[in-house]
């Protein structure tokens, strides 16, 4: 299935082919669950620019909330206690902050203390953007360490529409981010092919060689499409796109590190304390004698322009001398 | 003993209320219950408030919860059992006193977190607006200090703007845990803030059960009519610690003072007898 192109109110500089595809995803399920309610500050004006076949068919499930993110994230709890599917739309990655409580300490823990009730449905949207000291951090990581969330960061379109559909046809909580900075002019055409839903925690494998793979690289988010342009196809490295990095694929890592005894982890957040170091310890533990080496974000605030941003998170240089010194 | 609380007057109610938290208070003395939160003294409200309700109405509360959740008509047997932390407690035992609910008697959500139970509280009111599309209303308890809470503020403010059935019943004990009202509470009454927000509030005596209960009707009516948040704010009295465990800024001069406004005072205990035993023969079985 080819993704529906959206009608476009006005022209969009910005990269939209996995926004296009998360819309895709919550339309469809919209048209077959009537729970399904779309929450967040400007969401009517968000859902009318970005997705106006939803404004058009689904007009009355799309509400629009004060500028209150963490009230907002409750009120969605409040809704799923009588059966309302929310996906609540919390715009900039970086107003998580705003709502960590709502989000860490109300949502994540509702379905545990009610075990024997039936288990809410709530999905919180986020996109990563550049921007400056407060719009264009990665809190990503940050959400791993609760128990009760699932942390979902799709790479292509077409795992995007796939996730988002699992998302609202699975009970629990997910964080689902929508990184804007993967360039829609670099995705190939069978990564824009819409599938079917796509369950969390199974991990993308691109095998470009044989059965002895140079290194094995894991990534996730815009650095799969950084690190796949740099990498080509030439290379003789396994590739593993996270998807989620809560669960996080340990099969697939564990596997292709049998296989390759090298590891290297490329990440957009910051590298300390990071998805990365999570990564790097428990294939540690689990195979010694693996190589592993870690590429991130450096632990520095976000400078106000996108070039000064780009400068942060691995390079080009970096992942090349990477991928060739062992 | 009769086997709903619909069956109870309003001081049986209130009395019931009383001897199982008394109880409970045993319990943690003695290390066998954990350091739960007790609403001694402000037994009138959850009463005299939930008995205006309809069975189908919905109440969400803080973490002070016992007393509402009695009042709400959750049998006691699963409550207790729950805020032991027992495995056959209404929610497995994983939620406590401060986190349960039970959905069969519209008892939907209290937490831990102050405030958090208002902007929650407005999104079931939003559901049941919207979403089912009933008449019912939602009754959210909360204390005094959350109003300094910006999770309240959000709360509220969503209600207005969604002009949503709830009516919020403030419980101002004048504490926030074991800090005074100076500290946190610029106005003089807690309902001046409801100004701000376009919201109609009454004021009553929280301890006058009578008193609660009839201001209570008029308000949930008003909300159920217009379909609009308002606020009964109750000024009452917390006769107890802030939770068990912990020591109470108060001296006993003061609390001495405080219980003359008991709203069970003079309440024989003979017409607590049927209750404890009752309430023993549960708490026997989990302890």
């Amino acid at each position: 299935m080819q993704l529906l192109e959206q009608p476009r109110p006005v022209p969009f500089q910005r990269n939209h082919k996995i926004r296009d595809a998360i819309s895709f995803a919550i339309y469809q399920m919209m048209e077959r669950d009537p729970s399904i309610h779309l929450f967040g500050e400007g969401c009517g004006v968000k859902v009318h620019y970005d997705a106006p076949n939803i404004e058009r068919d689904f007009s009355d499930r799309v509400h629009t909330l004060p500028i209150s993110e963490d009230g907002n994230v409750n009120f969605a709890v409040g809704a799923s206690l009588l059966g309302v599917k929310p996906v609540v739309d919390i715009i900039t990655a970086d107003f998580l902050y705003r709502a960590m409580d709502s989000i860490c300490n109300t949502a994540a823990k509702l379905n545990f203390v009610r075990p024997d009730q039936p288990p809410s449905t709530i999905v919180i949207r986020a996109e990563f953007l550049t921007g400056g000291p407060t719009t264009g951090q990665r809190p990503e990581a940050l959400f791993c360490h609760i128990p009760g969330l699932d942390v979902v960061i799709p790479s292509t379109p077409r795992d995007a529409h796939g996730l988002m559909r699992n998302a609202l046809e699975t009970p629990g909580v997910t964080l689902f981010f929508e990184d804007r900075e993967i360039r829609d002019d670099l995705l190939k055409e069978t990564d824009c092919r819409i599938g079917g839903r796509l369950a969390v925690g199974y991990a993308l494998e691109r095998r470009n060689g044989n059965d002895k793979p140079d290194c094995t690289v894991v990534t996730y988010g815009l650095m799969r499409q950084v690190t796949e342009e740099v990498l080509g196809s030439t290379l003789n490295i396994d590739l593993i796109d996270l998807r989620s990095i809560y669960p996080i694929d340990w099969m697939a890592i564990r596997g292709s590190v049998r296989r390759s005894g090298k590891l290297l982890v490329i990440e957009p957040d910051v590298q300390y304390g990071g998805v990365g170091a999570e990564i790097a310890a428990t294939i540690a533990e689990g195979q010694p004698g693996v190589r592993i080496k870690r590429l991130g974000g450096r632990r520095a605030t976000i400078p106000a322009t996108a070039d000064q941003h780009r400068r942060m998170i691995p390079s080009v240089e970096e992942i090349v001398h990477a991928v060739n010194n062992w | 003993m009769p086997s709903t609380i619909g069956e109870l007057t309003l001081t049986e109610r209130m009395l019931l209320i009383r001897a199982v938290e008394d109880k409970l208070q045993e319990l943690c003395l003695d290390g066998l219950a954990g350091d739960l939160h007790f609403s001694k003294g402000q037994e009138a409200i959850s009463v005299g408030v939930c008995a205006a309700l309809r069975e189908t109405d919905y109440v969400v509360t803080h973490h002070r919860s016992i007393a509402h959740a009695i009042a709400k008509g959750v049998p006691l047997e699963p409550l207790l059992a729950e805020v032991l932390g027992k495995s056959n407690g209404m929610n497995g035992g994983l939620a406590g006193e401060m986190h349960m609910s039970y959905p069969a008697r519209r008892f939907m959500f209290c937490w831990q977190l102050v405030g958090t139970c208002v902007p929650v509280a407005a999104g079931l009111a939003w559901a049941v607006k919207n979403y089912l599309k009933t008449d019912d209303v939602v009754v959210c308890f909360h204390g005094d200090a959350a109003t300094a809470n910006a999770q309240w503020h959000e709360g509220v403010n969503l209600a207005a703007v969604q002009k949503l059935p709830l009516l919020l019943v403030c419980e101002n004990n004048h504490l926030a845990g074991n800090v005074r009202e100076e500290h946190y509470q610029p106005v003089a009454n807690v309902r001046k803030r409801m100004l701000g927000y376009g919201l109609t509030s009454f004021m009553v005596d929280g301890n006058n059960v009578v008193e609660v209960h009839e201001w209570a009707k008029e308000a949930i009516d008003l909300v159920r009519r217009e379909r609009r948040p308002v606020m009964l704010e109750c000024n009452t009295t917390r006769l107890g610690r802030h939770k068990q465990g912990q020591g109470d800024l108060r001296g006993k001069d003061e609390i001495a003072e405080l219980a003359l406004r008991d709203p069970l005072r003079g309440a024989s205990v003979e017409d607590r007898l049927p209750f404890e035993s009752q309430i023993d023969a549960i708490i026997g079985r989990y302890t």
